[in-house]
């Protein structure tokens, strides 16, 4: 059935007092659902901000892990090649 | 996992409530006494009845707490009642605004469901202050546990004691003797108890997940950068250890 057709057939919502309540009474039971789910929300990004800070935190700890290894390692190839150039010259 | 299965319970619960609302408004038919104003019937009462049998679970919960020591049940117990206190608020706002409507009158003090709902409200009220005000996590465990299980227990009670009082104001939804809803009412208000259901449970699921998460970063924080990175936990009314970051 056509939703239009079915909108039209629907007996008309009273726009005076009596549809004022109970628009309130509905608009009541969504506002708190819609609060909740802001609350919710600032929940979320305080552990997105959490994690972030986590996940930068490890980073740093994986730099500093590969550190002293970059050091110990023997040189790369380019680099060996340009000091034998220099101790050449 | 908490988190499991909440898609499909958000979509049931937007679907359940778009159709309640869609039944309400184009579907059930005008009460022949009160006329359009009683639809607020079937958001009023099935979150009242929500609100109660939430109490009673919330009780149940507790129980649970208290014979296994589970600490999983008392965070239950807490999500469960916080937000069947969050309902009673919405039945107590929604019944305010159809008084008016019906009765001219925001509140009726001599009207029993009326007063009897607003008791168990500020009975509940005091169960965040009680929890907030014990510090070690395990007694505040297991007294709210104790007040969980009598408070759930008061409940159907008081609801039976309102039942056997005589009142000719507030109207009934399962009347034995005058008859009750007929079955178009009947339909569209047992697809409002089911959507609001499915609205309480996907809050309290949420709830425990968001719970969960927090606690499972804090021991992950503590794990990665020492037990000096974690902020002491303060006062609080919540349940301060995780279901399943527990050492």
């Amino acid at each position: 059935m056509n939703p239009l057709a079915l909108l039209a057939a629907a007996p008309a919502v009273p726009y005076d007092k009596a549809g004022r309540y109970v628009a309130a009474a509905f608009i009541v039971l969504f506002a708190v659902v819609v609060i909740y789910v802001a609350i919710m929300a600032t929940k979320l990004q305080r552990l997105e901000r959490d994690l972030s800070e986590l996940n930068s935190a490890l980073d740093e700890r994986e730099r500093a892990a590969a550190a002293p290894d970059a050091a110990a390692a023997p040189p790369a190839p380019e680099a060996a090649a340009r000091r034998r150039d220099e101790v050449a010259t | 996992m908490y988190g499991k299965g909440l898609r499909a319970l958000t979509l049931a619960t937007l679907i359940a409530l778009t159709a309640t609302f869609a039944l309400v408004v184009f579907y059930a038919p005008n009460d022949a006494d009160q006329g359009f104003i009683q639809k607020i019937f079937y958001v009023h009462v099935p979150v009242a009845i929500i609100t109660l049998v939430a109490y009673v679970v919330g009780g149940i919960f507790a129980y649970r707490q208290l014979r296994t020591d589970d600490r999983r049940w008392d965070v239950r117990s807490y999500v469960v009642i916080h937000i069947a206190l969050i309902f009673n608020v919405v039945g107590l706002l929604t019944g305010a605004i159809w008084a008016k409507a019906s009765w001219g009158h925001w509140w009726v003090w001599d009207e029993p469901t009326l007063v009897s709902f607003l008791i168990v409200f500020l009975l509940y009220a005091t169960y965040q202050p009680l929890r907030f005000s014990i510090e070690d996590p395990e007694r505040q465990a297991r007294y709210a546990s104790v007040f969980a299980v009598i408070a759930g227990a008061f409940v159907p009670l008081n609801f039976m004691a309102v039942r056997m009082a005589t009142s000719l104001v507030h109207p009934r939804t399962f009347a034995t003797a005058d008859g009750g809803l007929p079955g178009e009412m009947m339909f569209v208000f047992l697809v409002s108890i089911v959507a609001m259901g499915l609205l309480f449970w996907t809050l309290v699921k949420y709830e425990i997940a968001q719970k969960n998460v927090t606690w499972q970063l804090r021991a992950l924080r503590r794990r990665l950068l020492g037990d000096d990175a974690v902020a002491p936990i303060g006062r609080s009314a919540a349940p301060t250890i995780a279901p399943e970051a527990r050492p």
